[in-house]
């Protein structure tokens, strides 16, 4: 059936970023990108960390792994070399603008945060209520939004594309993995008289 | 050298029935496909290529939209279709139903309805019966005749059994028989065991956004072009962007297209079929002006482009407290029609079928960046990860809704936006008429009704703050797309005759989703797929008059 839920809308919102994560097509694809290198293509070694920090609170390590674990960061390094390269501009102005608004309420930039702090500062890039943050782009929302979803993106897509490191977003999501090409499933195992086995070789 | 003139020059491939149907009849064809050929080996299951960034089947596409056409519509991707070899049945679910027989007559059973622009299809169930077997039986459908109460009667069975079960069907089918209603498989045109030299499907889930990986889909690109390759009639041309139908002595000569280089390129032929789907077909024609046709080609009686329709998807998802295993199997298992016949005492007409399906259950991303349950939008933290663990927990049940179709809600060129060759944009200016929202409320209370049935510790109402191709508080789906070149018999008021030649051009032909006059409660395609049949079979016996 069709939905509305597109895959084309969920991120065509803001104009700096617009449309950048649906649309840019004829980049070279992350996936070639990520072959070659496991660190910072596009951003330096401290917004590398800072945006680590952000994706760790988007999805926290619990008794589960989180997006430190999957490498969060190096998908979004990836992609934003290649296929949202349109949204680098406004991720590598809204991580200084970040730092910005950190230092002046904290006296320390991001990372040097305690994670509450870094939940009231997020909170507050993502409701728009952020000060001192400029008041043209990047809005802090998008910023924010940008920072959300390439993070849930990176924690369950492919492994190939840098992030979803030992496939543990699908482990967490309890997703067995893509087996189409791998002989797919039994009518008993779709109904769970038998068990499923995932793409990593354990039992479900 | 001397011009190759085509019998029949078709401009898209998707419901490429008559491409196969044409060349089988000994035509020769000259095929022109906007976008390009995918081959078997790049259909994966891929999530983040395929389905999330879209770069698979329609790379390309945009349109703009609006709801009223006193705003400026906006680009994006509005219309959920595929451009490539074998349109969008390429990615396609398999969902093929017979529309019932009052499906063709909407304005003789229920009688108009203030602003909506109702006809009765010029065909009838009867006449269209034997060609949704043709149907049924080229592309392999599976299913249990019989088995849907409110099916019109059919001569003959499906060729193939219908598919097995996954626990998340199993818990639709006990919440509907509680509920008193007679769920049934969903037909599907998927191979459920080997047929016609294609394998049988191995449920491996990913089967709407994705190409499928074993050919077990049947699809214009698993059943159709092959065939007609081997006949030796088919000059099929990929990334050939058709903008003009030039015309010359009221005939039209053939077709110009730019090339993947943007060259201009021209083919000849005798007869021209517009298979450009929904927005595509009425665009080319809009695009298509002549001296003869100032406002677009056959439109003269200003009837391209006009009552653009979709289907509504009022939804709930149902939260359970374990494995649904949603990730395998098709994309839909089960459903119910029990709601569908029309009555007016309700508050609104028509109807449409309910369906368990696994659109979001089978792809994580998707189902973690869709976060239905409103507080959960812009999720993060444990409640977004809390959202990801419940992933394989979820069951959807949606409608597939009838839109009562609207003379304004349509497509034209958009006057400022255009493509990459230059080329307006199809603008689609669209809103609902008030039955689809009487329609849309009704439903998603039975629908969350029936979750609860099923068994679901906790249900939410299917929407989506913040996507709305629909108007207000509900939601249009964006899939399938009917309307803008209707078929009909009065010129006035349609765009071509029963046998879906022009009203105005002799040699013209529209042959897709745009030709119906109204969309019925089910997916569309068994429904474009049997009327490309009924077309072709006429196309034929005309043949020494059509000078092919």
């Amino acid at each position: 059936m069709s939905n509305s839920i597109s895959r084309r809308s969920f991120l065509s919102k803001s104009s700096i970023y617009g449309g950048a994560l649906a649309m840019s097509v004829k980049l070279p694809l992350a996936e070639a990108a990520a072959k070659l290198s496991t660190g910072p293509e596009v951003i330096n070694a401290g917004q590398w960390r800072t945006i680590e920090a952000m994706t760790a609170r988007v999805i926290p390590t619990d008794d589960q792994p989180g997006a430190l674990e999957a490498n969060c960061v190096n998908f979004i390094d990836k992609a934003l070399a290649n296929e949202e390269a349109a949204a680098a501009a406004g991720v590598l102005q809204g991580l200084s603008l970040l730092d910005r608004l950190c230092e002046t309420h904290y006296g320390r930039p991001f990372v040097g945060l305690e994670a509450a702090q870094q939940d009231a500062v997020l909170s507050s890039l993502q409701a728009g209520t952020a000060q001192p943050w400029a008041t043209d782009d990047p809005l802090s929302g998008d910023f924010f939004e940008v920072i959300r979803s390439l993070t849930i993106i990176g924690f369950l897509a492919e492994p190939k594309y840098g992030g979803n490191a030992d496939m543990v977003g699908w482990k967490v999501a309890g997703y067995p993995g893509p087996r189409h090409h791998g002989g797919g499933y039994s009518p008993e195992q779709m109904i769970g008289e038998e068990a499923i086995i995932t793409v990593w070789g354990e039992k479900l | 050298m001397k011009k190759q003139v085509f019998d029949v020059c078709i401009v898209g491939t998707g419901a490429g029935v008559m491409i196969d149907q044409l060349t089988a009849a000994g035509f020769s064809v000259v095929a022109l496909e906007r976008g390009p050929y995918i081959p078997p080996g790049e259909f994966d299951d891929d999530e983040l290529r395929n389905s999330v960034r879209d770069l698979v089947f329609s790379a390309d596409q945009q349109e703009t939209f609006r709801h009223f056409e006193h705003e400026v519509a906006q680009p994006g991707k509005i219309a959920d279709i595929g451009q490539c070899i074998g349109g969008s049945m390429t990615h396609w679910a398999g969902w093929s139903w017979r529309f019932r027989p009052d499906e063709f007559k909407v304005l003789s059973t229920d009688g108009p309805v203030e602003g909506a622009s109702l006809a009765d299809w010029p065909v009838d169930y009867a006449e269209m019966e034997p060609y949704y077997q043709r149907a049924e039986w080229d592309f392999g459908v599976s299913g249990l005749a019989g088995s849907n109460p409110y099916e019109g009667p059919r001569k003959k069975a499906y060729p193939n059994p219908p598919h097995p079960h996954r626990v998340g069907s199993l818990k639709f089918e006990k919440g509907a028989k509680t509920l008193g209603y007679s769920p049934f498989p969903v037909p599907l045109a998927i191979n459920s065991q080997v047929y016609g030299n294609r394998p049988a499907c191995v449920h491996g889930g990913a089967c709407r956004a994705y190409g499928c990986p074993i050919g077990a889909k049947g699809t214009t690109y698993s059943v159709s072009i092959p065939r007609a390759h081997l006949t030796g009639k088919l000059d099929l041309r990929p990334n050939a962007r058709v903008f003009d139908l030039p015309i010359e002595n009221g005939r039209l000569t053939g077709a110009r297209y730019f090339d993947q280089r943007g060259d201009e390129q021209q083919v000849w032929a005798r007869q021209v079929i517009v298979s450009a789907g929904t927005v595509g077909t009425a665009q080319l024609l809009l695009m298509s002006r002549s001296g003869s046709f100032p406002k677009g080609l056959s439109n003269n009686s200003d009837q391209v482009g006009r009552h653009y329709s979709f289907h509504h998807h009022p939804s709930a998802i149902a939260y359970f407290d374990e494995d649904l295993h949603n990730y395998t199997g098709v994309e839909t298992r089960s459903a119910i029609d029990d709601l569908h016949p029309s009555d007016s005492s309700r508050g609104f007409i028509r109807g449409g079928v309910i369906a368990e399906l696994n659109t979001f259950t089978h792809q994580p991303i998707m189902h973690a960046l869709a976060a239905t349950p409103a507080e959960l939008q812009g999720a993060w933290g444990s409640s977004l990860k809390e959202h990801i663990t419940d992933f394989t927990r979820t069951l959807t049940i949606a409608g597939i809704c009838e839109e009562l179709p609207m003379a304004d809600n349509r497509i034209d060129l958009d006057p400022t936006h255009t493509d990459r060759f230059g080329l307006p944009l199809a603008r689609i200016t669209k809103r609902q008429h008030p039955n689809d929202v009487a329609m849309y409320r009704w439903y998603e209370k039975k629908i969350m009704e029936l979750a609860e049935a099923a068994g679901a510790r906790r249900v939410v109402p299917g929407r989506v703050p913040g996507v709305h191709i629909g108007d207000g508080d509900h939601q249009s789906g964006n899939a399938h797309n009917h309307g803008t070149c209707r078929m009909g018999d009065d010129p006035s008021q349609s765009v071509v005759d029963r046998w879906c030649r022009s009203h105005e051009v002799p040699n013209l032909w529209v042959v897709d989703g745009s030709v119906m006059p109204t969309n019925g409660g089910y997916n569309p395609t068994l429904s474009i797929l049997a009327n490309a049949y009924r077309v072709a079979d006429y196309f034929i016996g005309e043949a020494n008059r059509l000078s092919v």
